[in-house]
């Protein structure tokens, strides 16, 4: 994987908070890039690279929490670190609820700040990684020609080669020639490595 | 309402009474009649006693001269044509003539035919006949005069019948041409007035819609009788309508109500609906009479000042309490935010290795920036305060708590709120600002009414009393069914920033025990024991009014 400076969006309709975050996410070595409102934020292209979103709550137009569910919705499951000058208890849990990594309140402490961005793009890193493997996974599956398909799910179902010659109607010999290929496509080191791979992609692609 | 009720019993007589009026009348009538005609009527000949004498005379004369030939045949001759004179007599001219006619056949009989004849002398052996002769002439005369009596008494009884036959039917006449003009006039006077009018058989189905009433549904007759004109009811309406109307029906008591109909342009109006029930004398209605009043500039200014009402009631008390702080709060906490946040960037720019010094400078700037910021926002809450804070003057709690009850009325209702006021007639003015006072005391109800949104399933009761509390002060109580204070909160309550609410901004109690402790009064809690909770507040009376009343 390429190692991407990792990006942190800052979305607050006050000017002077906007900056301060970025002052002090900066003097710590990070990266942040600044919207003064969520429509701006949405608009806006991003790099591909782990990143999270420190979002104020009250915003003109589409508030903070509506933002959350729209990214939610949409595929884009960016951690979110909410900041707001007034929170309350359902304001709070619907937010975590809904998947925030915390919830501060303006003034908020730096340590505050930074363990939740921290988590934050750690979090993010991991959901990256993670899919990043299925998609190679996804890439070499797609790579196997239907019977090699067909075979590898009877093998990793726990099925023997004279099992699945009889029930594809095949030799045994042409079994064993399937599954060995397939096995080397999918990069599989052992039957256990190719189970816990089919058991990724079963989701999607097992019909 | 009232013209129909009261027709049966007060302007109308009885039936009974009109019988009895009418034989009363017609009895006076008759009698006048018979007496005017016994005085017009020329008297006839055998009525005046000369007359009747006369008659008599004639008629016993007749009658002699016609049995006296007889004699010579008969030695006791018929004398049955004296009997015939004197009932001839008795008939033509009454119980007088006959007595007459019987007085002279008396007379002739004992000259001519009783012995010795042509003598007054009666020979003994002729008295038996004699004295047979004047009985049955008596009886004649009796028998004769009192047939013909009963007779003439049946002639007169015809004649008055017939007479009043004729008089009733010419009465008649003139009432049913007078009846079918009026009938005329009111169908006039109803299609006439700006108003829609309708009448409905007993069961409730319309059988009578006046022009308005046509025009405005743009329907005819036919197509709003029975159950049709239900068609022009709003569907939102419609059911409740029809409850209202089935249970005044059933009830056979007066019902309305406020409908949207449809017009004949497709448009719905509000309307007053009132209906009345023509009742007969023992109770059972006879028909439906009702109008509709056209109120929708009415109904929908109406609504307009509700919904005002509330969004002000609203408003304020948003505005007063909750709004207030949360701006307050937001406006001072932004460059409050940015202030600690520069510090914290700067502090890791001073200990970097090397620190950068620059960067150390530039956050120092934006902490005297958006520190100058913070304070520019506390001068302006400041100014709006000091705006508000000035009037003080003798306030009538009172006058206070009532305008607030108006105000919270239509709040009251729509949380299903019964608000209690209890105000002592003699409660004295306090010295103080009205407003914030007012401020306090919807701040007390909102606060209980709030308390009660949780206890759906028990009667919602707020209650707000006010008295004299010894000489130099007054006690103002709120106490609330709602579900009361824990210990803990209790203590904490009055603290700015605590609410148990999950909207609240903690900042209500907090502001309103400032007001009245800078009113030198006293605001606690404590739980109501039925459950819920009592907030009272004490107020010193204004100096002048201690002395006079203390």
């Amino acid at each position: 994987m390429a190692k991407v400076e990792p990006t942190i969006y800052v979305v607050d309709d006050d000017p002077s908070v906007r900056d301060a975050l970025q002052n002090l996410l900066e003097a710590v070595g990070m990266r942040a890039v600044l919207y003064g409102s969520t429509q701006e934020f949405l608009d806006a292209r991003r790099p591909d690279a782990p990143s999270c979103l420190i979002l104020d709550v009250r915003l003109p137009g589409m508030g903070g929490l509506e933002l959350q569910e729209e990214l939610k919705k949409s595929g884009v499951p960016i951690p979110v670190v909410f900041i707001t000058a007034h929170g309350d208890i359902p304001m709070t849990s619907r937010a975590i609820k809904a998947g925030a990594v915390e919830f501060l309140t303006k003034p908020f402490e730096k340590k505050d700040l930074l363990a939740a961005v921290t988590q934050a793009l750690e979090r993010d890193r991991e959901r990256r990684t993670a899919q990043a493997k299925l998609g190679a996974i996804r890439t070499r599956y797609e790579s196997l020609t239907p019977r090699e398909r067909e075979v590898l799910w009877e093998v990793v179902s726990g099925k023997t080669n004279k099992e699945i010659a009889g029930l594809l109607d095949l030799s045994e010999i042409t079994v064993k020639i399937h599954r060995g290929r397939a096995m080397e496509k999918m990069q599989a080191d052992s039957l256990a490595d190719l189970v816990r791979m089919s058991e990724k992609i079963q989701a999607r692609f097992r019909k | 309402m009232d013209s129909f009720q009261s027709t049966p019993s007060g302007c109308a007589p009885d039936k009974s009474e009109i019988g009895a009026m009418a034989a009363a009348r017609f009895a006076t009538n008759l009698s006048a009649e018979a007496t005017s005609r016994t005085k017009k009527r020329p008297l006839k000949f055998g009525e005046s006693i000369v007359g009747r004498f006369g008659l008599a005379l004639i008629l016993v004369a007749l009658a002699l001269v016609s049995s006296l030939p007889l004699q010579r045949f008969f030695p006791y001759p018929f004398l049955f044509l004296f009997f015939a004179a004197v009932m001839a007599s008795a008939w033509f001219g009454g119980t007088v003539a006959g007595l007459f006619a019987v007085f002279f056949s008396t007379l002739a009989v004992d000259y001519f035919f009783v012995p010795p004849f042509y003598s007054f002398s009666i020979s003994p052996t002729a008295e038996a006949y004699f004295s047979g002769f004047v009985i049955c002439a008596l009886a004649a005369s009796w028998v004769s005069a009192s047939r013909k009596k009963s007779e003439e008494a049946l002639t007169q009884a015809r004649d008055q019948l017939e007479l009043r036959v004729s008089e009733r039917t010419a009465d008649l006449q003139k009432s049913n041409v007078e009846l079918r003009e009026r009938e005329r006039q009111l169908r006039l006077l109803t299609e006439v007035i700006p108003q829609q009018i309708w009448s409905a058989t007993p069961t409730g189905a319309i059988d009578y819609c006046n022009q308005q009433l046509l025009d405005y549904a743009g329907r005819n007759l036919e197509e709003m009788q029975g159950a049709r004109f239900l068609e022009t009811l709003h569907p939102e309406d419609l059911e409740d309508f029809r409850q209202a109307w089935q249970k005044a029906v059933a009830a056979g008591e007066s019902f309305e109500g406020q409908w949207r109909v449809r017009g004949a342009d497709g448009e719905y109006r509000w309307f007053f609906t009132r209906g009345l029930p023509l009742r007969s004398a023992n109770g059972t209605t006879l028909r439906w009479y009702g109008t509709n009043t056209d109120i929708d500039r009415l109904h929908r200014a109406e609504q307009t000042l509700l919904r005002t009402q509330t969004d002000v009631a609203h408003l304020s008390r948003v505005l007063s309490m909750g709004e207030l702080s949360t701006s307050i709060a937001h406006e001072i906490s932004q460059p409050l935010t940015a202030v600690v946040t520069h510090g914290n960037a700067c502090m890791e720019w001073l200990s970097a290795s090397p620190p950068n010094v620059a960067k150390a400078r530039h956050s120092a700037e934006r902490i005297v920036q958006d520190g100058t910021r913070a304070g520019t926002v506390l001068g302006r809450i400041r100014a709006l305060f000091k705006k508000q804070s000035s009037t003080r003057g003798r306030v009538d709690m009172s006058e206070v708590i009532q305008e607030l009850t108006v105000f919270l009325r239509d709040e009251a209702i729509a949380r299903q709120v019964s608000i209690r006021v209890e105000l002592a007639p003699d409660l004295p003015p306090v010295e103080g600002d009205r407003v914030q006072l007012q401020q306090v005391a919807l701040n007390l109800l909102m606060n209980g009414m709030d308390a009660m949104n949780a206890t759906a399933n028990l009667p919602k009761e707020l209650r707000i009393h006010a008295r004299r509390e010894g000489a130099r002060q007054i006690l103002v109580c709120v106490e609330d069914s709602g579900v009361g204070i824990s210990g803990e909160a209790s203590e904490r309550i009055f603290e700015p920033f605590f609410t148990t609410k999950p909207d609240g901004i903690g900042m209500g109690l907090s502001i309103s025990r400032s007001i009245i402790e800078s009113h030198a009064g006293r605001l606690w809690c404590s739980p109501r024991p039925q459950g819920g909770a009592i907030f009272q507040f004490s107020l010193p009376i204004c100096p002048e009014d201690v002395d006079g009343q203390g």
